[in-house]
């Protein structure tokens, strides 16, 4: 798979250096050259973009247990109480 | 955009008071899908800001769960998200009558429970970012040359309860900017400012927790290698 490579092991550690801004420009990063040539590079933004889109997915799964609500119910009737007393 | 995001990490202050909610810099756009309106929601956070406890009830019924989540992703622990949820909302009910709508009231919500849980992790002592930034990179989130274009990549493979587990896995100043920007949809500017360090710091830790991930990932050991 390396056969017709173009690059150098100094140019992946140069594009990786570089890869936490770029993934931050609006640049088409797969557009960028060294991934024109190199496959492990390419795979590897693949699966950092991959990452992030599926991380926004994961928005909300868990629900606090009913304690929660029960405590704020309890610490606002404390402080209705506090209040009444100090006025 | 506010100004004053760039700070070192080197002098980070002593711990601060909550920062002020001010509208968020982000596109109303953005806002809107990350925090799609809730039928109701207006007319409950008018009448909780007169006072009506049953309001409040329902708006913490709609928020529970995305404040839950957001606390215990940054901690990792469901005790003290638990505690840290009860905290915003007893926050949110000192605070709701300040609520003027000049952003999206979970954006507002949730900036809120973001400030209660830094502020605790402040009062731990516990560093916000991880340490591992000013060490040499491990090896294990170097990158990797080795790993052959024949491998396979992770796309359509992982779905959300594997990418959760993993995201667990993470050390917490890792895992905190990972839930910041990509799960929550905050910018490197406004978390550089969050949580006082510097944009380019945000940005290496967001990468590397994203490296760290694909490890995780890409791992046979978790008993759903695909062949
Ligand atoms: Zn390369």
């Amino acid at each position: 798979m390396t056969s017709d490579r173009t690059h150098t092991p100094r140019d992946c550690d140069e594009f990786q250096r570089q890869l936490p801004e770029l993934f931050d420009s609006d640049r088409d990063l797969l557009a960028h050259a060294h991934l024109q040539t190199c496959e492990n590079c390419s795979s590897l933004v693949r699966d950092l973009e991959y990452i992030a889109a599926q991380a926004k997915l994961l928005l909300p799964i868990h629900d606090p247990s009913p304690a929660v609500w029960d405590n704020i119910q309890n610490a606002l009737a404390r402080q209705a109480k506090d209040d009444n007393k100090s006025s | 955009m506010t100004k004053n995001t760039l700070r070192t990490a080197g002098k980070a202050p002593s711990p601060t008071p909550a920062q002020p909610l001010t509208a968020e810099a982000r596109p109303v756009q953005q806002q809107r899908r990350r925090n799609p309106p809730i039928a109701g929601e207006l007319a409950a956070i008018a009448q909780a800001q007169q006072g009506d406890g049953a309001s409040f009830e329902v708006l913490y019924n709609m928020h529970k769960r995305r404040v839950y989540s957001l606390c215990l992703r940054m901690l990792g622990n469901v005790a003290e998200a638990e505690d840290l949820t009860q905290e915003a909302f007893l926050q949110l009910h000192r605070k709701i009558a300040t609520f003027r709508g000049d952003s999206a009231f979970s954006t507002w919500l949730h900036r809120m429970a973001v400030n209660v849980v830094l502020m605790h992790l402040r009062k731990k002592g516990l560093p916000l970012v991880s340490l591992e930034e000013t060490l040499e990179p491990s090896q294990e989130d170097g990158p990797r040359k080795d790993f052959g274009a024949r491998d396979l990549t992770l796309s359509g493979c992982i779905d959300r309860v594997t990418l959760e587990r993993a995201v667990e896995e993470l050390p917490p100043g890792y895992r905190m900017v990972f839930v910041l920007h990509d799960v929550e949809g905050y910018e490197h500017n406004e978390i550089a400012g969050m949580l006082k360090c510097s944009i380019g710091n945000s940005k290496s830790q967001l990468h590397k927790a994203r490296m760290r991930l694909r490890n995780l990932l890409r791992q046979p050991a978790d008993g759903k290698v695909q062949a």
